[in-house]
């Protein structure tokens, strides 16, 4: 992975300020702050029901947060949803698209509504791009999981956002289809895209997250890079109890988040 | 510029300017128009049924009963136009809603009105495709001939109708999130709405009945249809069934889309 460079400046791609958001009287968001710079590849890790889906909702304006603001670069979220959204690229948890079209009408339906214009050569291309060109007249529920992720990166970049964010990108995905996708992400990154990805994964955060946040009950427990955050908490006692040898990014997870079950 | 050429250049400055609405439209209507072709079960539904009860009530013993021809046309493009808006619109949307698909489209900069009206148009579109298939075999098979105007009016009067019941369909599939229940539900209510229609224009269980199916969703858009399609007919009773269309339009869609439940969860 390669590192932010510490003496360029940064300029923020996304920011988030003291974000509330509830369901009924369920509260799923609690305050959450964070920024994400330009290039940078930024991870949200916490357990199941912590908060991270909810906060990327909140980000792409699929729920109404109660308060708290977001900005994507210059534009205000909450007051420009569409302007924002044409600012962001979006990998759902779990995506599907209309069951009777092709991967190749998908694409070219998504690049219609991202205003990009694209010829039928042109969305071979992408095809190609992502080695989806034998799979084009394909349905979406045909694709294997790694393909259909694939597609799902591709629709969510296709319109060159400056920010894209990821839900779980490599769940449910073998070793070879979880590398190839980790390569394309740095590869966004490389071209100067900035990516929030939400995880379970430790080894998917070190792997490419420059910089990562626990979230557990809504509320954001520590950011820093993964082997800063080891450093930060190698000495408490909860991650001292949950490591078994060296502190491991796992055992400051489990540590800060508990070892309990979750839903 | 596309994405493949993107990837294997150096960093550049994202392309972030807003689609255009009528690109957006374009975009989803085709779409829609692509899946709507596709659905062969769809294509069933939306022709195959309204023929089959033209064809039954025009060679029933008691159907004249009901009205006559004009009436059997009326109940006819009634029935279809119902069953392409509270079976086929509901499953389709209900069952869309369930794979993620509405949610995956409300990320992009689309307004969220526009992913409904183009689903809503097609189903129009598919109503009127519907209804001039009906008037082609009214005027082969019972030699139901109408003036230009008539057709037109006709035509014009579907519209109308089919917001009736898409506005059901709409309030259906709004408010209730399971699959399954908007499937159930629909194909519970679908037998009064448009059953009453069938009596709307016959005393056979009594004038009361009459009176009550007369003013359901059915039985004013089959006086609608029927009073249309003979433009020199048109009275009273049809300006109140056009309005009354247009009050359970307006009532049914307000509810279905102010309460749209647009994640399964």
């Amino acid at each position: 992975m390669s590192s932010i460079s510490e003496t360029a400046p940064q300029r923020l791609a996304l920011q988030v300020e003291n974000l509330h958001v509830s369901y009924g009287s369920k509260r799923a968001v609690d305050g959450v702050s964070l920024d994400i710079n330009e290039s940078e590849i930024f991870g949200l890790l916490g357990p199941n029901g912590a908060g991270k889906t909810s906060t990327l909702s909140a980000i792409e304006g699929l729920v109404k947060p109660d308060s708290g603001s977001i900005r994507i670069g210059d534009v205000d979220a909450r007051a420009n949803p569409a302007a924002a959204r044409a600012r962001m690229g979006v990998q759902l948890q779990s995506t599907s698209f209309q069951s009777n079209l092709t991967i190749r009408e998908i694409v070219r339906l998504y690049a219609g509504l991202y205003g990009v214009a694209l010829t039928r050569a042109g969305i071979d291309d992408l095809l190609a791009d992502v080695h989806l060109e034998e799979e084009a007249s394909k349905r979406f529920s045909q694709l294997s999981g790694g393909q259909q992720k694939r597609v799902s990166l591709l629709i969510a970049t296709i319109h060159s956002p400056p920010l894209v964010l990821l839900d779980e990108p490599t769940a449910g995905l073998d070793p070879q289809a979880r590398r190839q996708l980790w390569d394309r992400i740095e590869r966004l990154r490389d071209i100067g895209r900035s990516i929030l990805l939400t995880t379970h994964s430790m080894e998917e955060a070190q792997a490419v997250c420059h910089r990562v946040a626990v979230i557990d009950n809504g509320k954001l427990l520590t950011v820093d890079t993964p082997a800063g955050l080891i450093e930060k908490h190698k000495d408490d006692p909860r991650v001292r109890k949950a490591a078994h040898g060296q502190v491991t990014l796992e055992d400051v997870f489990i540590g800060l988040t508990g070892s309990d079950l979750r839903d | 510029m596309t994405f493949a050429i993107e990837m294997s250049s150096q960093p550049s400055a994202p392309s972030i300017n807003p689609p255009t609405l009528s690109g957006i439209l374009r975009a989803l209507l085709r779409a829609d128009l692509t899946v709507q072709l596709r659905n062969g079960r769809a294509l069933l539904l939306t022709f195959f049924p309204p023929l089959a009860v033209f064809y039954g009530l025009s060679t029933a013993k008691r159907g004249a009963q009901l009205g006559g021809a004009i009436v059997n046309v009326a109940l006819a493009l009634t029935l279809g136009i119902a069953l392409i808006a509270i079976l086929g619109y509901t499953a389709s949307v209900a069952r869309d809603r369930e794979l993620g698909v509405f949610q995956r489209l409300r990320v992009t900069p689309a307004p969220t009105w526009t992913i409904m009206v183009s689903r809503l148009a097609l189903q129009i579109l598919s109503m009127l495709a519907m209804s001039v298939v009906v008037l082609v075999a009214a005027a082969v098979v019972e030699n139901v001939r109408l003036d230009p105007a008539a057709y037109l009016l006709t035509l014009a009067m579907v519209i109308f109708s089919s917001a009736v019941f898409l506005g059901v369909g709409q309030a259906l599939v709004g408010l209730i999130k399971s699959v399954d229940t908007v499937n159930a539900v629909g194909r519970l209510s679908f037998l009064p709405l448009v059953a009453l229609g069938l009596f709307a224009h016959s005393t056979i269980f009594g004038t009361t009945f009459e009176t009550i199916a007369r003013w359901s969703p059915g039985g004013a858009v089959a006086t609608l249809l029927g009073g249309a399609m003979q433009p020199a007919a048109w009275s009273a009773d049809t300006w109140w069934a056009l309005l009354a269309s247009v009050l359970y339009a307006v009532v049914f869609a307000g509810i279905g889309i102010r309460w749209f439940q647009w994640s399964p969860r």
